[in-house]
């Protein structure tokens, strides 16, 4: 079952145009990674997907229904980021209380065992947290919630590398007790991409590339050698990205076309083959053509 | 725990590592294995990933699929990952060992002493 | 995964508790608020005096109105904050969509009117029980100026209407600023200009019109219509508005 479907999604701000004709779907139950540079739309996707705001043109459809308004997407639904707000009279317990109240699959064991755990005070008001803290209580209620759709929108900002970890590990233990669809957009792909089951790269507002984890991390392969060697390899294939390092070696990560034995005849030729991550990859693949950061380096 | 300079994608060493373990007689013909939510949380990977390391070893006939019940070990799988692994992985890494001897221009007498020094060394310790 | 249905009502109901429990400071100010408004009120609304052949009388006048004119501006301010971005925001952290946002804005509403006309109506016996035993007052007549319930719950039901009425103006007011921020200029602007040409045109002042269609009507009955039908109108065109914004731009 389709949990969302997106058809030519397009939202302009003004002249900009933040996300262009996108076009995907999400099936149910899966760990989808959303994936992006800063700018590339990702949170305008997400709070579309959530209800909060409306599409340019183009159709969004969450569990059958347009999420504007739907009191029916926002029940099985939760948005989790920084920026979730709540009123300040309320303290942490009572905060938990509400949401609670709200959502009908909320694990209230759950949600106390997680505050216990990350040292919170339950006598305690949301705006008094530091950023990490605010992002670690915001994604318990995100957790125990669990809505059939959970969103987490860079949820471990301002976290310590610890509680990053314990989150994740959270986050996948309690999907498998209670498998959900989660999307979880985040600038940390190396971070998160053994959670993940698919991908979806946005660039430039639109869709570049939704996969899953494994064939991304498949997707390209790196060649070191001589230039001349890497030219005859590279030439059929995409090159993504290309550096020179020193005066005669080239190091280029291109799409992975080849066989097992063309990649062992290319050993042969003493080219070094390495594995490209799928963090570095999306970085190449979602670069500007416009040279790197070296350029700002070079002596004029 | 797992590799992840990103040599072997993940759902390969998994399912390596359960060869390993079948091998070392951890597994029985016909005894159940880790379930692929069990490897999930083992691992801390995705589940569906470890799926595709349980259906790797399923399509090289090391394991079966009871359905509803899990994946088992099949009858011959320990005899079949040894004859696997000499076939492909051990004889990767002397095509390996091969190519690096041609690059350092040793001839095939030197290189057969070596294998046999480390042989020897092996039974030593 | 099935999906759950959905009841409108529930979380209606829900909204509301979570709000009473979330705008507890405007309670407290309600309080703050109706003290104030009694302290002023202690000073005397009109006074006169008379003197004759050795006899000297001061009369000073009392009201609770201030009490009244404070609270319905208490609901005026608590219904515009409750428009406000922050205040809006807090429901999409759960299960909302605009229309249950608005309706259990409006349930709050009527329920901060009813408590704060109780209480003003309550204020005025909290001012003669003041005078009585602080400034002196001489109670003319006390077993005649007997309490009837009757009257207080007249007052008590004009109050609340009143209040909730008001709130609903804050509503539309706060509803309309959220459209446009133009409107925090816009609207005092129509209001003084109005007046300005009211002045102008030598007639009696728009507002002082739109008053009496209100205050002066004598029927109990059609003046609790004129009211709901006012204030429904103003909530209706509110919720209208705030059914198409977006939210966490």
């Amino acid at each position: 079952m389709k949990v969302i479907e997106c058809t030519d999604l397009t939202k302009s701000y003004l002249r900009k145009r933040v996300l262009d004709q996108l076009t995907f779907s999400i099936e149910e139950n899966k760990i989808t990674g959303l994936i992006g540079r800063n700018g590339a739309g990702k949170t305008t996707l997400l709070k579309i997907i959530a209800g909060y705001i409306k599409q340019t043109s183009g159709e969004m459809s969450v569990f059958s229904q347009k999420p504007f308004n739907s009191l029916l997407v926002s029940a099985h639904s939760i948005f989790v980021d920084d920026q979730m707000s709540f009123p300040s009279p309320l303290q942490l317990h009572e905060i938990l209380d509400a949401a609670g109240s709200f959502y009908p699959n909320w694990n209230m064991p759950l949600a106390k065992r997680l505050f216990d755990y990350f040292s919170f005070d339950p006598k305690h008001y949301h705006n008094r947290l530091s950023k990490g803290k605010t992002s670690t209580f915001n994604s318990i209620i995100g957790l125990a919630a669990r809505a059939p759709l959970t969103i987490f929108d860079e949820p471990t900002t301002g976290m310590d590398a610890a509680v990053r970890k314990d989150f994740y590990r959270a986050l996948l233990k309690d999907y498998l007790a209670y498998p959900r669809t989660i999307i979880l957009s985040s600038h940390h792909l190396e971070e998160i991409e053994d959670l993940l089951e698919d991908v979806l790269l946005l660039k430039d507002g639109k869709n570049h590339l939704h996969v899953s984890i494994e064939e991304l991390k498949e997707w390209a392969i790196g060649f070191k050698g001589a230039e001349e060697a890497l030219m005859n390899w590279t030439k059929d294939t995409k090159v993504y990205y290309k550096n020179q390092i020193g005066r005669n070696t080239v190091y280029a990560v291109v799409k992975n076309v080849f066989s097992e034995q063309e990649l062992q005849q290319a050993k042969a030729e003493n080219i070094e083959i390495t594995a490209v991550c799928p963090s570095d990859l999306c970085i190449y693949l979602t670069g500007e053509t416009k040279g790197g950061i070296d350029d700002v380096f070079v002596d004029r | 725990m797992l590799n992840t300079d990103g040599t072997k994608p993940i759902y390969v060493q998994i399912a390596d590592w359960l060869e390993t373990e079948i091998m070392n007689g951890h597994f029985q013909p016909d005894e159940k294995v880790y379930s692929q939510y069990q490897l999930a949380d083992m691992y801390t990977i995705n589940p569906a990933t470890a799926a595709k390391g349980l259906n790797l070893l399923v399509d090289e006939n090391i394991l079966y699929k009871k359905r509803g019940l899990g994946m088992f070990v099949t009858e011959n799988a320990k005899e079949r990952i040894i004859q696997k692994r000499k076939n492909q992985t051990l004889k990767r890494l002397i095509e390996e060992v091969v190519l690096e001897a041609k690059r350092l221009q040793m001839d095939e007498m030197e290189l057969i002493d070596m294998i046999k020094a480390v042989q020897f060394e092996g039974g030593e310790s | 995964m099935s999906l759950l249905t959905v009841n409108t009502a529930e979380i209606v109901k829900k909204q509301f508790l979570f709000k009473l429990k979330a705008n507890i400071d405007a309670f407290s100010s309600l309080v703050w608020i109706q003290l104030l408004a009694i302290l002023f009120s202690l000073g005397g609304v009109a006074s006169q005096g008379s003197h004759s052949d050795g006899l000297s009388i001061s009369i000073k006048y009392f009201s609770s109105d201030v009490v009244i004119a404070f609270t319905m501006i208490w609901g005026l301010v608590t219904a515009i904050t409750i428009t406000t971005r922050p205040y809006r925001y807090f429901d999409f952290s759960f299960v909302t969509n605009r229309i249950t946002s608005s309706l259990s804005n409006i349930i709050y509403l009527f329920t901060a009117s009813v408590l704060g006309g109780v209480t003003a109506m309550l204020a005025k016996g909290l001012l003669i029980i003041i005078g009585y035993l602080f400034l002196d007052f001489q109670l003319l007549d006390f077993y005649s100026q007997s309490f009837h319930v009757r009257d207080f719950m007249i007052g008590t039901i004009a109050a609340v209407l009143y209040i909730f009425f008001i709130s609903s103006i804050g509503y539309f007011i706060g509803t309309l600023v959220q459209v446009s921020r133009l409107f925090i200029v816009g609207i005092p602007v129509l209001f003084i200009g109005s007046m300005f040409l009211d002045g102008m045109m030598q007639r009696e002042p728009m507002a002082m019109k739109t008053l009496q269609f209100y205050f002066m009507e004598t029927s109990l009955f059609i003046f609790i219509v004129k009211v709901f039908i006012s204030t429904a109108l103003f909530f209706a065109a509110s919720i209208s508005m705030l059914n198409r914004m977006e939210v966490r731009k």
